[in-house]
């Protein structure tokens, strides 16, 4: 570090070094150049990691994109294009969107919600047996399956609130307790009541209560649509607005940032804890209607879905931000979507993407030391020129 | 069928004793701990890896290996938390996030180095080790007391390490130099820097313990569970241990009681399952007894909960 700092002597490193550090620690630039730069240092990690396996990583990076429907593969089976690639990634996109932004609407409240993956659990089994298995048409049953959602987790995730913030029950016990309870409760009901004797998981949900439009007829090739995306974008919108021009929006950061100042300045804590969780509950429920009534189409029983607990990187990457929470996720997505054709075309084990996705987290851990540092530096850098000019005069 | 529940319950109740116990240090010592979970795996799969390479050349039947094992879980679980302690302890990062890092590391890089390994030892890419079960033993004269005489049927060597730790843990934690400064640590860093404490230090240390102890509760999981690592070590137990510590108040004697709880309730209701005759379905809606009396608990005792003060504050010398 301080070499680059001495090498300052020549003028143009020196300003394009001074540059890099300004963008870095400025409080306009460093919120988006700290994760570029963490996910390009990850990139730089996933490329050796890569190499150490004996792939050419330009090759690996490439299959990941083919897999998920951003690059176009060498063949496709019949019925089958990059299109129909990319409508199945939009279609996983949508979930873990909606989670991470559970997730995040939680953590901005300063509350960790473990249990996005019990919500969606709970959201999708009530939605499947009540909409998914009754005989309705498709403009009922669709809306029918985003409401009971959106109330299944919002009830769960306000059930959380409630115990925190009237009996003082830590979020993350009663979180990884709903999550047990949730697990083994549908786990038996689906065992006993709706078990498919085949694939041993629930039967499949009615066609006309799944969150997708089949059937758009594009040159020969038969699409669909996932409407999860559609509403994991309104989401982040949503939420977006909320958290930055509204009275609540405002409330709920205070409290996140400090409770006992929020208390100070007149905000409910109480009130806000519940709202702030029951929204993230709401969120949740959303992601798991398009996770198992769009996506899949039926529940494996006393199983907790791994996007649950994946969110909980997407969101920090980022930055707990919905717009961030955008990008993180599609970043996410395209390795874990992409590993499987990546997998199957180069023979590198399939958890290579999980690897990958966790050094990112990793570095983007680092961010605020990164800031730090890069300030610091920049701090340095600034005392030793004026001390040069000094000296020339 | 008492012995049964006796005897499961504490297989269960042991490995998450051990895992809260670390958990103890970490968080009294102001580091929150999330990444129980992935320190337990990874040591575990530490400790699997050791077992099977070392069972090339002693044999599979070797009595040491459970002993190899062991301590390679407690190395790699150490290991493993300093990237923890650097994150919290160094580069200032948000000790929540920092445990999440944590978790999704082990849960990537375990099943990926354990394929790695699998090709390099028998060509084929399994995710799995085959550990083999574990030495089990019984005390002679005290398995014969009646009702908790199941308590000291086929133990396995590591209840008697997890109860010798928790025993030294309690001395360490509250009669020695270093436990009062991991408190006080936890309750006002600034009041150790200025008796001329290294706060960072104690932190450190706390954690590399937690990850050293998170790895010994994870490879018992592997063996009482299943005698196989696979990526199936994480369930959630790591998590279930960090509410068993909230649960216990962040005190040990307590927080024993709580495990012992969750193990036998836990095997009671497999246990009653079989004595009631019911299907094995049914057996899920008894598994969800530890956890939702655990809900019902906390309702009336949380109030009383006080967590570390200075938890989950990075230590900044400037700040008084």
């Amino acid at each position: 570090m301080s070499g680059s700092a001495r090498r300052g002597g020549l003028p143009g490193a020196s300003t394009a070094w001074t540059r890099f550090l300004e963008v870095m620690s400025g409080d306009k630039t460093s919120h988006i150049a700290i994760p570029l730069f963490s996910v390009a240092l990850s990139m730089v990690a996933a490329s050796l990691l890569l190499l150490a396996l004996g792939e050419n990583p330009l090759v690996a990076m490439a299959a990941f994109l083919r897999g998920s429907g951003f690059m176009v593969k060498p063949s496709y089976a019949g019925g089958q294009s990059a299109l129909t690639d990319f409508l199945s990634f939009l279609g996983i996109l949508a979930p873990m969107l909606l989670a991470a932004l559970s997730v995040a609407a939680a953590l901005r409240a300063g509350m960790f919600n473990i249990g996005v993956a019990g919500q969606m659990l709970a959201a999708g089994y009530v939605a499947t047996i009540l909409a998914g298995y009754a005989d309705m048409a498709p403009a009922l049953a669709r809306p029918l399956v985003v409401l009971l959602g959106l109330s299944v987790g919002a009830t769960m995730g306000a059930a959380v609130g409630f115990l925190k913030y009237r009996f003082n029950i830590h979020e993350v016990v009663s979180t990884i307790m709903f999550n047990y309870i949730t697990s083994y409760v549908t786990g038996f009901l689906i065992n006993t009541h709706y078990s498919d004797a085949i694939t041993r998981s629930s039967r499949v949900c009615s066609r006309a209560a799944r969150l997708t439009v089949t059937g758009i007829d594009v040159g020969g090739l038969r699409l669909t649509f996932p409407i999860g995306i559609l509403i994991a974008l309104a989401a982040a919108a949503i939420m977006k607005f909320v958290l930055d021009r509204t009275t609540v929006g405002f409330e709920l950061k205070a409290v996140g940032l400090n409770r006992d100042a929020a208390r100070y300045a007149g905000i409910s804590v109480g009130r806000v804890t519940v709202f702030a969780m029951s929204v993230s509950g709401a969120l949740a429920g959303l992601a798991g209607v398009t996770y198992y009534l769009g996506y899949y189409n039926n529940i494996m029983p006393k199983t907790l879905a791994s996007l649950g607990f994946d969110a909980i990187a997407v969101a920090l990457l980022g930055n707990l931000n919905p717009v961030g929470s955008i990008f993180s996720s599609i970043l996410v997505t395209i390795f874990q979507k992409g590993s499987v054709y990546m997998s199957s075309t180069l023979g590198a084990p399939q958890e290579v993407a999980s690897v990958i996705t966790s050094v990112m987290l990793l570095f983007s851990a680092c961010g605020a030391c990164v800031r730090f540092h890069a300030a610091r530096m920049l701090e340095k850098l600034a005392g030793r020129g004026g001390s040069d000019e000094g000296g020339g005069g | 069928m008492m012995d049964a529940i006796m005897t499961d319950g504490l297989s269960f109740a042991m490995p998450l004793l051990i895992m809260a116990i670390g958990g103890i240090y970490s968080e009294r010592a102001g580091v929150v701990m999330l990444a129980i979970e992935g320190l337990q795996g990874f040591g575990a799969f530490v400790g699997a890896a050791a077992a099977v390479i070392s069972g090339i050349y002693l044999g599979t039947e070797s009595p040491l290996l459970i002993f190899i094992a062991m301590a390679a879980a407690m190395a790699g679980g150490a290991a493993f938390s300093s990237i923890h302690a650097l994150l919290c302890v160094k580069f200032r990062a948000q000790q929540v996030i920092s445990g999440m890092v944590v978790n999704t590391l082990a849960m990537a890089l375990s099943p990926f180095l354990t394929s790695v390994i699998n090709r390099a030892i028998t060509g084929n890419e399994s995710n799995k080790f085959q550990i083999g079960p574990s030495v089990r033993f019984t005390v002679p004269g005290l398995s014969e007391i009646p009702l908790v005489g199941g308590l000291f049927k086929s133990m396995y060597p590591f209840e008697i390490v997890i109860i010798a730790a928790a025993l030294i843990s309690c001395y360490v934690l509250y009669k020695t130099r270093y436990g009062l400064r991991l408190r006080a640590c936890g309750e006002n860093p600034h009041s150790l820097d200025a008796a001329g404490g290294d706060v960072n230090r104690t932190r450190t240390i706390a954690v590399l313990i937690c990850g050293a102890l998170s790895g010994l509760g994870g490879v018992f999981l592997a063996y009482s569970i299943s005698a196989t690592y696979s990526p199936n070590i994480y369930v959630g137990y790591g998590y279930l241990s960090i509410a068993a510590m909230i649960f216990g108040n962040w005190k040990i004697p307590p927080t024993a009681c709580v495990c012992m709880f969750f193990g036998l309730a836990r095997s009671a209701g497999y246990q009653l399952c079989l004595y009631l005759g019911m299907p094995g379905s049914y057996s899920d809606l008894l598994l969800t007894l530890p956890y939702a009396l655990t809900l019902l608990l906390l309702v009336f005792f949380s109030k009383r909960n006080n967590p570390p003060r200075a938890m989950g504050e990075t230590f900044d010398r400037s700040r008084r």
